[in-house]
């Protein structure tokens, strides 16, 4: 393991520092976040530090019961892409022949494909849920990760310890749990850290497009009603309400795509030397 | 002189301070029309110094002093280089495969430095480079072709094209003949030979490929980590190395006309970021004394070759001069006299394999045992490393007597019967008196290692008789080792042994003569036998020595009558 | 593969999308269509003209192939259907939509391109140096940073805090042009923030793509070669180091189009920019199923024709992609 950069370790931390937001949001937050704790559109104040939003709610605790939606969008999405995305490209990738042809065809085409508006599509149809936005989110991601690990597997298989095991009359089983899938391992922590902080991108933006689910205040349906606000811009309410926000969610993507960068830079030494 | 490099260091930095030293101190200089052939291993930096004639380096890696008819480059602005390059000192890379632009036409990219060189119009240089093409033997569709669409022997041409284009005094040719196959290498130097024929143009040839630098060069320099270890005519230097690095090196490249096995050089090439101090072939080199390991060795001139070495290249290990031996009958009159060694002259050098070949009763057993000091000679002298052995009396002699040790033919013989294995190998260090008694032991263990023998108590309680032939030879080998000795000299060896053993104790002798760089001189009457390790041969008939040469020269084109005759009797099957 | 086979798979990939298209809303529990005519669903459509329309349009009484064969001919004559919410038919508001986005789109992509073709080769050539590592960590930044976030704060700055730019629309309401270029300079005044957004948001990567395929190229054999010759820096830097890096730019120009559709739907509704991102937007709101449908299909369409044309575009560019294997 090389030594971590500054940025990965900064990465880490905002990680950390929201996830513990995320587990003591019960402790941290003033108000429960659906209570009417206040007038509308209070500006803040000791009792609501960011003010209320238009019917009254403390908006610092909507932001911090926020975290725990982004923070399970993150992880569900992320695992739920990194999982179709190891089967298909570890199917690819280990079978190879036409099995491998026609997955990658798949794979092209759905990368081919305008993601946002197939997103909207499946939102629309689907309904909003948030177990709804995790599956078509993961639904939609998957490709890239498959393209990555198919080229790992297929490298890795090539591999003269490989084809050793093979001839000492490995099963399938065995040379894909012993020999392959720890050769992916680092792969599949990089795929996971970008694969989440796409999904948060994905989410706060659903909700902030109005496919969200109107029932779990996340930071993208909090972005969403302060528009909504006739004139959001000629008064300076959009400071403790739409920026909160909007900040959270850029800082949880930055510090997932930072730890995705020193992921992958661990991956490849070469790639290092690129980024220096 | 039109390119003189002088004092060439190129350093690379590497992490923290210390840089790496790809090319330390080299100077080399090369006339209008001459030619100069740079070869080594890979690694020794010869790929760095054809960079640096190009000022290819990053700025700052390159000192000393590389000079263009006069004007020095080391230093010279990014723009002072461009019109350097190409136009004075063209280079033909070593990657053929990438060397090309993937995304332009080959002709175009032969045009390129025409029209940015010599200002020419798109048309004019596409005329240009298909006459260039003409003259490397390409046709006009294949400077309309993208590289990947070429052979490699084509790229290689196409190369050669772009690198001829500006009429470069100079062109620089690196690893030519690297990838190809023995055909078109065999074209392309012939190709380039006529090139460098139609004249002007100084060729530098870059290669590990002596044969290539035989062809095409009038004088080689041999370059080891970093460092020039000899300059000279190129014939005369593959003919008659003269430092060990050479020598070495010419032994291990395989060439047609010999019948011996290859042999490597011991050891491995240095770190080139950590290379030895003192002379930096030392931790290889047979001959190496303590000036080597503490003092570099300047390049001098020795005997219009340029050696650096402190002891001037290859050492003469053992000189023979005009030895005689003469036995008479017992009790019969003076003409009864048979003169076993007549007027024998022989050297062996430091590390070299020497068979002395003759049949039964010419005298080679003679005069194997006069050269290790067993047997007084009538006239001549024996020399060892500058001394003279046949002169040289007690403690002395005692000494020089250790850095000689025979073989002899019948290991049955050679050994005392009531003696165990431990004490016949620790028997030589008992006599000299040599170390404590733990150390004694710990040395007959290493030697008996050595030679492939078990060490455990029960083997070193064996007995003579205990032990088959081939056993007993090892422990005869081992007991000759324990003095660490420069020479060994084999007399019929293996001639005891069943066929297998045979080739596995000469295999084993070649093995320790190479990694402990011993010199051996094997007496054999089997040609057939020696000219598989010998580096050169010496054939002995009548008491006299009748032909010496290089192993594969005696075999393959015998001079004396007598040499034929014992090839004509040398073991055929079918 | 050539160019005739490579149209092939991209039709054929827009069949699939046609198709996925028809299926979603059908195959789905609780038929979201259907609910559109039925009196007890809350997405009713009291409207009885637009009711009988869209119920001639769907034909959800007829079996599915029918259904499947007439939604198809359908695409092939122009008929997208009807919105609910406007009471138009879907084609004629893709056409009043689809330039804004058109306009919005290129003028990004092709300012991007052009920042990071010129900035990623300057960087490669000055690799390790400062400003080299400057424009990294800044264009990592640039290149997470959620496109909505950095859209709003140039909103904040540029219309509301600065107020040199018009806020919101495509070009002023109601304004009648005395002239062409009039009308010009108000849509550039209107085009300035969404499109400086868009660019912004793509800049990142793309600089990133193109400073690492550079120092590969630099990397290669050939560069050695060519600097070896004696060629002037431009012709190293432009004509060979940068020629060679534009096949992998080139070929991420697909991935970069569908990157910029996704932009450009938040920059319109984030500026109330009248293009097809505002449509998508508007219409989501309105649960107008019809429009989001058509344009879903004709978005993916553009991109789609985008990524063939990149396709052909790196046909020219990279040799070895062309047919024809060795010469003689």
């Amino acid at each position: 393991m090389r030594r971590l950069g500054g940025e990965v370790w900064f990465g880490l931390i905002l990680l950390a520092l929201c996830s513990a937001v995320a587990v003591l949001a019960p402790v941290l937050a003033p108000y429960d976040p659906r209570a009417f704790s206040g007038q509308p559109l209070e500006r803040p104040s000791r009792a609501h530090p960011l003010g209320t939003n238009d019917v009254g709610q403390d908006i610092l605790s909507e932001l911090i019961y926020g975290a725990r939606v982004s923070l399970t969008v993150a992880l569900a999405a992320g695992a739920g892409t990194v999982l179709l995305g190891l089967l298909v490209g570890g199917m690819a990738g280990y079978a190879g022949g036409w099995l491998d042809q026609a997955l990658m065809r798949l794979v092209d085409g759905m990368l081919s494909l305008p993601r946002l508006p197939l997103l909207i599509l499946f939102a629309t149809f689907l309904g909003s849920g948030l177990p709804q936005t995790i599956a078509v989110i993961s639904f939609l991601f998957w490709p890239t990760t498959a393209r990555v690990v198919r080229a790992q597997v297929q490298s890795v298989r090539q591999r003269g310890y490989v084809r050793m095991a093979r001839q000492f009359g490995a099963s399938h089983p065995y040379v894909f749990l012993r020999h392959i899938l720890p050769a992916i391992g680092p792969l599949i922590a990089y795929g996971l850290v970008t694969s989440a902080g796409h999904a948060v991108a994905m989410e706060a933006g659903l909700a902030f497009l109005g496919l969200g689910d109107p029932l779990v205040k996340s930071w993208g349906l909090m972005m969403r009603f302060a528009l909504n606000l006739p004139g959001l811009f000629l008064t300076d309410r959009w400071l403790w309400w739409l920026l909160p926000p909007a900040l959270c969610v850029t800082l949880l993507i930055l510090a997932l795509a930072l730890m995705g960068i020193g992921l992958e830079q661990n991956l490849n030494p070469r790639l290092a030397r690129r980024w220096r | 002189m039109m390119l003189m490099v002088q004092d060439l260091r190129v350093t690379f930095p590497l992490d923290g301070k210390t840089g790496l030293r790809a090319v330390d101190g080299v100077s080399f200089d090369l006339a209008p029309g001459a030619s100069l052939g740079i070869v080594g291993e890979t690694g020794a930096g010869k790929t760095t110094i054809a960079r640096a004639l190009l000022g290819l380096h990053p700025p700052g890696c390159v000192q000393g002093s590389i000079r263009l008819d006069g004007r020095e480059l080391v230093g010279l602005s990014e723009e002072a280089w461009r019109a350097i390059r190409w136009r004075r000192i063209a280079l033909v890379p070593q990657s053929v495969g990438t060397a090309l632009d993937p995304v332009y036409r080959v002709g175009d990219q032969i045009a390129e430095p025409l029209r940015y060189h010599l200002g020419l119009s798109p048309a004019e240089a596409w005329d240009r480079s298909l006459e260039l093409a003409r003259r490397v033997g390409l046709e006009p569709r294949h400077l309309r072709a993208y590289p990947h669409q070429l052979s490699g022997g084509e790229k290689q041409r196409a190369l050669l094209a772009m690198a001829l284009s500006c009429a470069p005094d100079i062109l620089v040719l690196d690893e030519p003949t690297s990838g190809q196959d023995m055909l078109s290498r065999a074209r392309l130097l012939d190709l380039l030979d006529a090139l460098c024929r139609e004249g002007g143009m100084g060729l530098l040839v870059i290669s590990h490929d002596l044969a290539a630098v035989a062809r095409l060069t009038e004088r080689v320099a041999v370059l080891y980590a970093g460092q020039l270890v000899e300059v000279g005519p190129t014939a005369e230097v593959f003919q008659d190395p003269r430092h060990p690095y050479t020598w070495g090196l010419l032994h291990a490249y395989p060439d047609m006309s010999t019948a011996r096995d290859l042999r490597g050089i011991r050891g491995a090439p240095p770190d080139p970021a950590n290379p030895p101090p003192g002379c930096r072939f030392h931790p290889r080199c047979t001959q190496a004394i303590d000036r080597c390991r503490r003092e570099e060795p300047p390049l001098r001139e020795i005997g219009g070759r340029w050696i650096a070495c402190h002891l001037g290249g290859l050492q003469t290990l053992l000189r023979a001069e005009g030895l005689r031996k003469t036995f008479f009958v017992d009790g019969g009159e003076p003409e009864e006299r048979v003169e076993a060694v007549r007027e024998a002259t022989l050297d062996i050098r430091e590390g070299e394999v020497v068979a002395l070949v003759g049949e039964t009763g010419s005298g080679k057993t003679t005069l194997g045992q006069m050269l290790v000091g067993l047997l007084p000679p009538n006239g001549g002298r024996v020399v060892l490393e500058g001394r003279e052995l046949t002169a040289a009396k007690g403690k002395e002699r005692r000494a020089m007597m250790s850095r000689i040790q025979l073989i002899p033919q019948d290991p049955f013989d050679a050994v005392s019967p009531r003696l165990t294995v431990a004490e016949m190998v620790r028997e030589p260090l008992d006599i000299q008196a040599i170390g404590t008694p733990e150390e004694r032991e710990a040395k007959v263990r290493q030697a008996l290692q050595t030679v492939g023998l078990p060490t455990s108590s029960d083997f070193l309680a064996r007995r003579a008789h205990e032990l088959s032939g081939g056993q007993l030879q090892r422990v005869v080998l081992a007991r000759a080792l324990v003095l660490e000795p420069k020479l060994i000299v084999a007399d019929e060896p293996v001639s005891m042994l069943d066929p297998s053993e045979q080739a596995r104790v000469i295999n084993l002798l070649k093995e320790i003569q190479t990694e402990r760089g011993l010199a051996l001189l094997l007496i054999s009457h089997d040609l057939a036998l020696v000219r598989k390790i010998a580096d050169r041969i010496l054939v002995m008939h009548r008491g006299q020595i009748v032909e010496e040469g290089p192993g594969n020269r005696i075999v393959t084109r015998p001079e004396h009558e007598h040499t034929r005759v014992l090839l004509e009797a040398a073991p055929r099957l079918g | 593969m050539g160019v005739g086979r490579r149209a092939f798979v991209y039709l054929l990939t827009f069949w699939v999308i046609l198709t996925l298209n028809f299926l979603l809303p059908r195959l789905l529990p609780g038929d979201p269509l259907a609910a559109l005519l039925d009196p007890s669903s809350s997405d009713y459509v009291y409207d009885p003209q637009v009711r009988a329309a869209l119920a001639a349009y769907y034909g959800l009484d007829r079996p599915l192939p029918e259904q499947y064969g007439r939604y198809l001919l359908g695409i092939l004559t122009g008929d997208l259907g009807r919105s609910i919410r406007l009471n138009r038919p879907v084609a004629e508001l893709v056409v009043g939509h689809l330039p804004w986005t058109l306009l919005l789109v290129g003028t990004a992509l092709l300012f991007s391109s052009a920042l990071a073709l010129l900035a990623g080769t300057e960087s490669a050539w000055r690799r390790g140096s400062w400003a080299d590592r400057g424009l990294v960590s800044a264009s990592i930044l640039l290149a997470n940073v959620p496109v909505y976030f950095a859209g709003m704060m140039l909103l904040l700055l540029f219309g509301a805090r600065l107020r040199w730019l018009p806020l919101a629309g495509g070009r002023t309401p109601f304004a009648r042009y005395p002239s062409a270029l009039a009308a010009a300079l108000d849509i550039g005044r209107h085009l300035i923030l969404p499109a400086l957004t868009l660019t912004l948001a793509m800049l990142g990567a793309k600089f990133l793509l193109v400073r690492n395929a550079t120092v590969n190229v630099l990397g290669e054999d050939f560069m050695l070669v060519a600097r070896a010759k004696g060629l002037p820096e431009g012709r190293l830097k432009w004509g060979h180091a940068l020629r060679n890096a534009l096949l992998p730019f080139v070929a991420h120009l697909a991935a970069h189009a569908g990157m910029a559709v996704t932009g450009a739907v938040f920059i319109e509704t984030l500026f109330s920019y009248p293009g097809m991102g505002r449509l998508i937007f508007e219409s989501v709101t309105a649960r107008d199923y019809p429009v989001i449908q058509g344009a879903f299909l004709v978005v993916s369409a553009v991109v789609l024709t985008a990524n063939f044309l990149a396709d052909i575009i790196n046909l020219h560019l990279d040799p070895r992609l062309r047919e024809g294997g060795a010469v003689g």
